[in-house]
């Protein structure tokens, strides 16, 4: 290819795409069962029970501290599927690319996506790529499927939440959100904060064994807030945060009191959101510390009687109501 | 003989009425009988004519003092002959309810209960027909003790003959109670490390025990009539500083009981209508102007040259403040934001980072009454909460509604209103809603005030903002829902006060509430009246830097100010501005509170506030001072340029302020003392635009921002010298504690019967 930009030509069906997509994506993601010339492909056997997912995904700026939208949209769906207790075996990929994208700027992209995959024990099964015209789409959408096979040995889900459970959580929230805001917004300001854009499956795993596990969540958008009224709702009971206990690191929380932000609410793209027994919290929880990516696991919360809301605790004892996010919050109190 | 069945309305139960009409009766020789019918009360009256318009004319005019009966009808009716007058009993059926208020202790239990040969000798829960808690403990209607949080205490021969007997003061005080069957103190701690050395949990003499631990500068929650309080010595700095630490409340002033009138005298200065409302029966805190020889502790409310003040109430206040012989702090026991504390248990649990010990009494309050709080503006007495003593308001509607509504208010300063036929009632101060405890309270209310006046709201009234408290419940609730807009129901609510005056100016000043074009509103100027509100008038708009946060931040509303001029505000943190520049989380708003914040920043008075308005009160503070050490006084500066957009509204543009704001050349107390003069003759000058193109002579000040005396009474004194008649809000509280009536009289007017 002699092009450094995506051109419409890409995406006809010709040579140019035909060069593409051998020079670039199969260079990254080919393996034995990726046939670049064929409609559809043939899947091995799954052991037990098949589990399958799909996402789309977009993010501004296509490449910012801790990761890039390509790395995000493999641990986006092998997050999914982890957190259901499922590990993922094979991908698909659907690429939609601006013209005009810089094409080191997609192979970079790409080869964090073949990357991330290779870690999490995927393969890409079959993909496709699409040009829309300059102006139409922001630098590049991939649409990701994953397939994997049940591994939890205990079914989890919301239905097995009862009052007195423990809510953990992994690791500090509010990173990727600041870490892409700051990044998007050209602040100039990047210190050490990077996205905790990250596979959650060896954390995943560590829980699926564990006894007293009812349900896992990772809190991408709307972020630990989200997640808790997803909960509170379904399960029509209250979860309650403890303030003190919920891991904000201080550059988030910093930033996030300079602009007005609340990092409950932000995306987190590595971290569990998990439900436990409380005599399972503890055990639990050291696991994850022994863990890459969980030493700053904490328990942050319970699961108490009342109608479906979520609320944070001071470290004085105030509790503060967490509404459902709004399209565009607006201020009330001022 | 002539006979005549005479039916009473308004607060005629619980307030000794029956016993008053059955004495009465036996002055004039009337023979009858008097009953209570819900709500009302129904007399049988059997006289000459001469005697029975003497009686008829007495009933109104010789009611108990805290009774406020209503003639309704007083029609012929044949004699049945009958020998003597009796008191029947009551009959339930229709629903024309009144709840009555909780009353201070009057005069005669008073002197029963420092009276030593008294049996009710420093009894704190003595009370009679004409005193006592009402409303806080009555769990249903009709006003009966079985109904009341008393019915757990059985009465003794001695309490039971004297709530029987017609010629008793106690004759049905459903709370009658006395040292021998009624509710106790008691005295404990917390495991919570007690802190100074105390005297030892459940002692004989509990009330002895708290004022022991007041002496040492400790600070005892204390359960009164609508809720818990924290007290401690108000002229120990180092309590009071001990208190704040531990409430978390650096800098929000707290409120002083004092022994009587004299020990207040020595600390504040008194006109007569401030010491008529200190000791009228619902015995409100009112703010005074501090003396500068007061000796309390400079902690109660630092930089502010009043404090709030109040007398005691009940028995167990009065004896408190008797033994203690000095004023005591006394703030609610909550947590910031939250309703006052009511259950023994739950102000253990949650208060127990706070006071050091507890003196609990075991008469259950079935719902929360804050403190009232008023303050004089403009020559009255202006209510800035309802609670105690006051709540629930009843006010009569200027028509009647289609439907009966509850109407959900505000979300900072919740209040309810529920409204059906031609009345209004108004809850006691709830709390800020993002509160979880005053999501519950408001639940709960909701159901306890319709369930009390027995009528079911079909629909209920909101403000238009999505993101209030309440607004999830409310669509859970399945009744109809209709929104009203912020300002619409702060210009409303004042119009409920005067509903003879058809056409308006007014101006709706306050933090911030969702206005029609989805910006923040505050600045704003109205014309018409409710349902048919033109806006006219707003400020030049500018972007609110970190959102929600300004409004804790004044420093942030100073900054957005200097930003919108090209102007640098080197104070701000580049990533502020960086973020304002690109608008992120910088939502646009008109709102007068936040001008006044920005002021207050600017002039170094208050960068971070720890208390709602603190920026504000700073700032009128700063300028009454200054304006008191002026003779004469200052002429008034020139008004702020005013743009005409292009729908015709006049924009106000604030940005010749900025730099009077920070030179510091002139004192600080004239540079505030401008800012507020200034707006005054702003105010003026848009008065007078629209009153030329109106006609319209009435000009209404209502929103929390005209809470501020000084710039009240600037522009009220300005604007009557130009022939305007000038409203503020003197029933219902201006800020937005009224925005619940408001949204009432705003849906009478829109919604046809």
């Amino acid at each position: 290819m002699h092009e450094t930009r995506i051109l419409l030509a890409h995406g006809n069906g010709g040579r140019h795409m035909r060069e593409l997509i051998s020079t670039l994506f199969a260079r990254h993601l080919g393996n034995p069962l990726l046939d670049t010339n064929a409609d559809a492909v043939c899947l091995p056997g799954l052991n037990g029970t098949t589990v399958v997912t799909t996402d789309g995904f977009t993010v501004q700026p296509l490449e910012f501290p801790g990761g890039n939208l390509g790395s995000l949209a493999v641990h986006g769906v092998v997050n999914d599927l982890a957190v259901c207790g499922a590990e993922a075996r094979f991908l698909t990929l659907s690429a939609i690319i601006e013209e005009g994208l810089e094409i080191h700027v997609l192979d970079r992209l790409i080869a964090s996506f073949a990357a991330a995959a290779k870690e999490a024990g995927a393969v890409v099964a079959a993909g496709d790529t699409k040009v829309v015209r300059h102006g139409e789409g922001g630098g590049l959408y991939l649409s990701v499927a994953a397939i994997g096979e049940m591994k939890a040995e205990r079914p989890l889900g919301l239905a097995y939440i009862k009052s007195g459970d423990v809510v953990l959580v992994s690791g500090p929230v509010g990173d990727h959100g600041i870490s892409v805001m700051l990044a998007r917004e050209q602040f100039g300001l990047s210190g050490d904060l990077r996205s905790d854009s990250a596979s959650v499956l060896p954390l995943a795993k560590a829980a699926w064994q564990h006894p007293g596990l009812k349900f896992m969540r990772d809190p991408t958008r709307g972020g630990l807030a989200t997640v808790s009224h997803e909960v509170a709702q379904a399960c029509g009971l209250t979860v309650v945060l403890e303030q003190a206990r919920v891991p904000v690191r201080d550059t988030v929380q910093s930033v996030c009191e300079m602009l007005g932000y609340d990092p409950y609410y932000l995306a987190c793209e590595g971290r569990i959101v998990a439900v436990i027994s409380p005599d399972a919290a503890d055990s639990l929880l050291a696991l994850w510390r022994t863990l890459p990516g969980g030493e700053e696991a904490a328990r942050i919360g319970r699961l108490e009687d009342g109608a479906g809301k979520v609320i944070l605790e001071t470290p004085l004892g105030g509790q503060r109501v967490l509404e459902e996010l709004e399209d565009d919050p607006l201020p009330r109190i001022c | 003989m002539p006979a005549s069945r005479i039916i009473l309305s308004g607060q005629v139960q619980g307030v000794g009425f029956r016993p008053f009409v059955f004495r009465l009766a036996h002055q004039h020789g009337v023979t009858g009988w008097v009953k209570n019918v819900t709500g009302k009360v129904e007399i049988h009256a059997e006289a000459e004519q001469d005697v029975l318009d003497a009686f008829c004319h007495a009933l109104i005019t010789d009611a108990p003092a805290i009774a406020r009966p209503v003639l309704q009808s007083n029609s012929p009716v044949a004699a049945e002959q009958l020998s003597g007058f009796h008191i029947l009993p009551s009959t339930t059926g229709t629903p024309d309810i009144h709840v009555p208020p909780d009353y201070f202790v009057c005069a005669d239990c008073q002197t029963e209960l420092l009276n030593p040969r008294d049996r009710r000798y420093r009894y704190p829960f003595i009370n009679c027909t004409q005193c006592g808690p009402r409303y806080t403990l009555m769990t249903a209607l009709p006003y009966d003790r079985d109904n009341t949080s008393m019915r757990a205490f059985s009465l003794c021969p001695v309490c039971q003959a004297e709530y029987e007997n017609p010629l008793d003061r106690r004759f049905h005080a459903e709370p009658v109670a006395c040292p021998q069957c009624g509710p106790s103190l008691s005295f404990t701690h917390t495991a919570a490390s007690p802190r100074t050395h105390l005297p030892p949990p459940n002692v004989e003499q509990p009330l002895d025990a708290a004022i022991a631990v007041l002496r040492q500068g400790g600070v005892v929650a204390v359960k009164g009539i609508g809720g818990y309080h924290l007290l401690c010595d108000a002229h120990n700095d180092a309590a009071v500083t001990h208190l704040r630490q531990r409430k978390q409340r650096p800098d929000k002033p707290l409120a002083v009981m004092f022994p009587d009138l004299d020990s207040l005298r020595d600390s504040a200065e008194l006109s007569d209508l401030e010491e008529a409302t200190l000791t009228s029966p619902a015995r409100p805190i009112v703010l005074l102007t501090r003396k500068r020889t007061c000796t309390l502790s400079t902690m109660l409310a630092p930089g502010l040259n009043e404090i709030g003040c109040f007398l005691p109430y009940s028995p167990l206040h009065v004896m408190l403040l008797a033994d203690f012989a000095g004023p005591l702090v006394a703030t609610s026991g909550n947590l910031s934001g939250e309703p006052v504390l009511i259950d023994n248990m739950e102000a253990e649990a949650r208060l127990a980072p706070v006071a050091d010990v507890f003196l609990h009494h075991n008469r259950p309050i079935v719902r929360p009454a804050d403190d009232s709080v008023v303050r004089r503006i403009a020559g009255r007495m202006r209510p800035l909460r309802l609670g105690r003593g006051i709540a629930p308001l009843e006010v009569t509607l200027p028509r009647a509604l289609p439907e009966p509504v509850l109407a959900l208010g505000s979300h900072m300063k919740n209040t309810l209103c529920l409204a059906w036929d031609d009345r209004a009632v108004i809850s006691p101060h709830i709390g800020e809603l993002s509160a979880a405890r005053s999501q519950e309270t408001l639940m709960r209310l909701a159901e306890d005030l319709q369930q009390l006046y027995q009528v079911r709201a079909t629909r209920l009234l909101t403000d238009a903002h999505p993101g209030y408290g309440y607004q999830h419940w409310a669509r859970s609730t399945g009744l109809l829902i209709t929104p009203v807009w912020h300002h619409a129901a702060h210009a409303s609510a004042l119009v409920g006060e005067h509903p003879d005056i058809t056409d308006w100016i007014i101006f709706t000043w306050d933090g911030v509430g969702l206005g029609q074009d989805h910006s923040l509103w505050g600045g704003e100027t109205f014309v018409g009246g409710p349902g048919r509100w033109q806006h006219q008038a707003g400020l030049r708009p500018f972007h609110l830097p970190g959102g929600e946060r300004a409004g804790r931040e004044p420093w942030r509303s100073a900054a957005a100010l200097l930003w919108e001029c090209g102007l640098s505000a080197p104070f701000a943190p580049a990533l502020v501005h960086a973020a304002w520049q690109k608008k992120l989380n910088c939502p646009e708003t008109t709102a007068m509170g936040r001008l006044f914040d920005a002021a207050a920043a600017l002039t170094g008075l208050c960068q971070i506030a720890s208390f709602e308005g603190q920026g504000p009160m700073y700032l009128e503070s700063a300028a009454t001072n200054w304006l008191g050490s002026q003779t004469p006084p200052p002429c008034m500066p020139e008004p702020l340029n005013i743009h005409k957009t292009n729908i015709n509204q006049a924009k106000v543009d604030w940005a010749s302020l900025l730099p009077m704001l920070m030179d510091t050349s002139l004192p600080v107390g004239e540079r505030a003392w401008r800012m507020h003069a200034t707006l005054a003759s702003t105010v003026c000058i848009l008065a007078s635009t629209l009153r030329d193109e109106t006609g319209i002579q009435h000009v209404g000040l209502t929103g929390g921002v005209f809470q501020n005396r000084l710039l009240s009474e600037l522009i009220h004194t300005q604007l009557h010298a130009l022939d305007f008649k000038v409203h503020l809000p003197q029933q219902v509280p201006m800020n937005d504690a009224g925005v619940s009536y408001g949204q009432v009289i705003q849906y009478l007017y829109t919604s046809h019967a």
